[in-house]
């Protein structure tokens, strides 16, 4: 026995102990004393430059209920705030937009890039249980919901674990389902509808707010191996496909229609398919080195819209002193349009089924570098506040870019800034 | 076996494993002490009956008279097997269930008769796990070696009593078999429980002092009565395997608490095996303990 | 279309029966601890799946069942 490995037997008996008195899930059984309750509470700013910002406080309690089992509650309250893309490009004349109901109208100066202002708050909250099954299983279920203006979800879900090979594997299959219901303030388009061809309401007309209620389910379903490889390393594969169906549109999202100088001279209220068949391959690997951690992350993404996509993302935690930690942070991202993502619309093509020129369904780049430092709090508690740095560029200059298209950046850089301060402890 | 009514909870006792045993519920009802008391005792029974190397015809005494022929064990004796694998390799071989035989020349009954250096040569052979072939299911010992569970056995049976007894009932629960306990918590009114210790110096079993345990598992590794004592040095009975002598410089007594018994018990041990390093071994693990010398 | 992933998948179903040594039981201390769970953080990564839900074409990988929200 090594004098100097410092509780390092304690801690191999403790596992050989388990293993004997067969207690469950010994790989998940992370360390803890005699606490019951873990809670995180945490608030996020979130800002996009010149466009949306986010203040939202959130909640995690974990309650433990009985040998390896737990119960989680997620309370998230959301308010947003600011300006978002509306799809539409800049011109060289200033813009004008209404919603499907012709209720409201905003305006946009020349040549700046169409934004539409919107205010909003949203509460989500999620219940959780987490338990064995037999000495080799466990299974979660889960409820969540949320709502705001103007979308609300509902959604359940289940996995479930069992280990094999010495509890060294864990198998891991899931689904979930939600139905998610949209009352889009300003009703909701006829999709492709010119916005030219929007009647406003007479004055006295009651708002058509919410009364066109649209719903689409989702579902989700999961099937993964992690896998135990060394002392120092533990690895995961994932494949997950998801199907979902209804009403897939933006409501408030439009496509320029352009003439043959590139001048604007209408929009079409966007359209995307009823139906969404997605799927990733999804791997990551855990690995310990004398002090610090290391997470690495890939996934492959693709879906019958015509978007894939390919996100790497490494997370590094360097040991400071006395538990306190630097977490050095690098994601990267890249995905293909969808195949009906398009720049405009050229008023003498013929009118596609679907388009939309949401810059989030086209071949888009997202870069992200954080920080996160964390400091301990008495024995078992913890501070810890991370800032992130979120770059998102396309191409602004297409070369099918049509005249006085070409004198503007079609797809501009997206500026986000994240902190967000976190307060961990256990009781 | 006898059942009590005390001063908030019930104390039943029985014999087993040549030891005293109790077990103190914080239950209402005599019935359910009862039934809580059964259980252990049918559960140590059971453990003592399956392994102790005094029956004719249990598992151990099939392995041990194998004659070099592999013999094929059930789940519960095969976990047993791994960990006390696990055991030997994380004590570097110090903690070796074929040390039993070394028994045959050492008798620790407080007399000065010392076997001579031939007759523990003579067995050293037949010692070490390194010779048996452990292959889940199936453990082939080579003629002439036996295996002796005698060193994990009572903590076995006071995990496996609490871990039944603790399914059955959320009230408090110590259990407690001949000083190797377990408590599932506190008193209801948050108080301890209060156990006494024996004083291993002492040769009856006089209570020389008290402990206190809340939620966890005690362990004591000592010699309390068995021991040798030839020309002033002391021969305390945790053998060496490697030489077949008594580990230099070993404590009288060390008590371990931890989260069970088998892991306050192992760490008592590799503390003995250490010798005059059992303290700087428990400071270094962080446990809670307390050594006598 | 389906061929590419598949074989990446069965091939990674093949991992665990990988010659490595296996771990020891003795030997999980470093996997036990909280740092070295696949989601160390499960506010930082439930906040990270949200923002980039609603920020990319593409999400989840990890799991199911987070909720919706309209911001996408």
């Amino acid at each position: 026995m090594q004098l100097n490995d410092k509780a390092s037997i304690r801690r191999a008996l403790a596992a050989a102990t388990c293993t004997l008195l067969g207690s469950a899930s010994q790989t998940s059984h992370a360390e803890g004393g005699d606490e019951k309750w873990r809670v995180d509470t945490s608030v996020l700013y979130y800002s996009e430059q010149d466009r949306v910002t986010v203040v939202e406080p959130v909640v995690f309690l974990r309650k433990t209920t009985g040998e390896d089992s737990f119960v989680n509650f997620r309370l998230i309250y959301d308010t947003m705030s600011g300006a978002s893309a509306n799809g539409a490009t800049p011109t060289n004349t200033p813009q004008t937009f209404t919603s499907a109901s012709g209720t409201s109208t905003y305006t946009t100066p020349a040549g700046k890039i169409p934004l539409h202002d919107f205010s909003d708050q949203r509460v989500a909250v999620a219940v959780e249980w987490d338990k064995p099954v037999d000495h080799l299983s466990r299974a979660i279920y889960g409820i969540n919901a949320s709502t705001e203006n103007d979308y609300r979800s509902i959604g359940l879900s289940a996995t479930r674990l069992r280990e094999f090979n010495n509890k060294l594997t864990t198998l891991t299959i899931g689904i979930s389902g939600s139905y998610d219901s949209v009352m889009p303030i300003g009703g909701a388009p006829t999709p492709m509808q010119l916005m030219s061809s929007v009647v406003p309401p007479p004055p006295g007309g009651e708002d058509d707010e919410g009364e066109s209620g649209k719903t689409k389910l989702v579902t989700d379903a999961i099937v993964g191996i992690t896998q135990v490889l060394t002392r120092r390393a533990l690895t995961q594969f994932n494949y997950s496909i998801g199907y979902s169906s209804g009403y897939l549109t933006d409501p408030y999202k439009v496509v320029s229609v352009i003439d043959a100088t590139g001048a604007t001279i209408d929009y079409r209220f966007e359209s995307r398919p009823d139906t969404r068949l997605r799927q990733s391959l999804y791997w990551k690997t855990a690995y310990h080195f004398d002090h610090d951690v290391m997470h690495f992350a890939y996934r492959y993404y693709w879906d019958d819209w015509g978007i894939h996509a390919h996100t790497a993302d490494l997370h590094y935690r360097m040991e400071l002193w006395k538990g306190a930690y630097l977490q050095p942070h690098l994601r990267y991202s890249t995905q293909t349009a969808a195949n009906f993502y398009t720049y405009s619309l050229l008023n003498s093509s013929p009118v596609p089924a679907y388009a939309s020129a949401d810059y989030r369904l086209g071949e888009l780049t997202t870069t992200t570098y954080g920080l996160k430092l964390g400091v301990p709090v008495g024995r078992t508690s913890e501070i810890n506040l991370r800032v992130e740095s979120i770059t998102q560029s396309g191409n602004g200059y297409p070369a099918d870019a049509i005249g006085i298209q070409k004198n503007y950046d079609l797809f501009p850089t997206i500026n986000t800034t994240v902190v967000q301060i976190t307060y961990t402890g256990h009781f | 076996m006898t059942l009590l009514r005390r001063a908030g909870y019930w104390e039943g006792t029985f014999e087993a494993m040549a030891s005293p045993c109790s077990v103190l519920a914080e239950v209402a009802s005599a019935a359910e002490a009862r039934r809580l008391l059964d259980l252990a005792h049918v559960e140590a029974l059971r453990i003592e009956a399956k392994f102790s190397r005094y029956r004719q015809v249990n598992i151990l005494h099939r392995i041990n008279s194998s004659g070099g022929q592999p013999i094929e064990v059930d789940d519960e004796t095969a976990l047993l097997l791994d960990y006390a694998a696990q055991c030997h390799a994380l004590s570097q071989g110090r903690f070796d269930i074929t040390s039993g035989i070394l028994r045959r020349v050492w008798r620790f009954d407080g007399s000065d008769r010392i076997p001579s250096a031939e007759s523990v040569a003579a067995l050293l052979p037949w010692i070490g796990w390194e010779k048996v072939t452990w292959r889940r299911p199936h453990i082939t010992l080579p003629a002439g070696m036996e295996i002796d569970l005698g060193g994990i056995g009572k903590e076995y049976a006071v995990d496996r009593s609490t871990l039944l007894l603790a399914a059955e009932t959320q009230a408090s629960l110590l259990i407690n078999f001949g000083g190797d306990l377990f408590s599932t918590g506190p008193r209801a009114d948050g108080h301890s429980w209060r156990v006494g210790l024996d004083d291993p110096t002492a040769t009856g079993s006089a209570s020389a002092g008290e402990i206190e345990i809340r939620r966890g598992a005690v362990a004591t590794s000592g010699d309390a009565r068995r021991y040798l004592l030839k020309d002033g040095i002391r021969y305390g009975h945790i053998l060496d395997p490697h030489t077949g002598w008594p580990v230099p410089d070993a404590p009288h007594s060390v008590t371990v608490v931890a989260n069970t018994c088998l892991e306050a018990g192992m760490l008592a041990t590799f503390a003995m095996l250490m010798g005059k390093d059992a303290e700087k071994f428990l400071i270094n693990q962080r446990v809670t303990h307390h050594v006598i010398r | 279309m389906l061929a590419r992933p598949l074989f990446i998948l069965l091939t990674l179903l093949a991992l665990p029966a990988c010659t490595l040594t296996p771990v020891q039981p003795w030997d999980r201390d470093l996997l036990a601890e909280e740092k070295m769970q696949l989601i160390p953080d499960p506010v930082e990564n439930f906040i990270d799946e949200h923002i980039y839900f609603s920020k990319e074409g593409a999400s989840g990988g990890q799991g199911v069942g987070g909720g919706g929200c309209g911001c996408n």
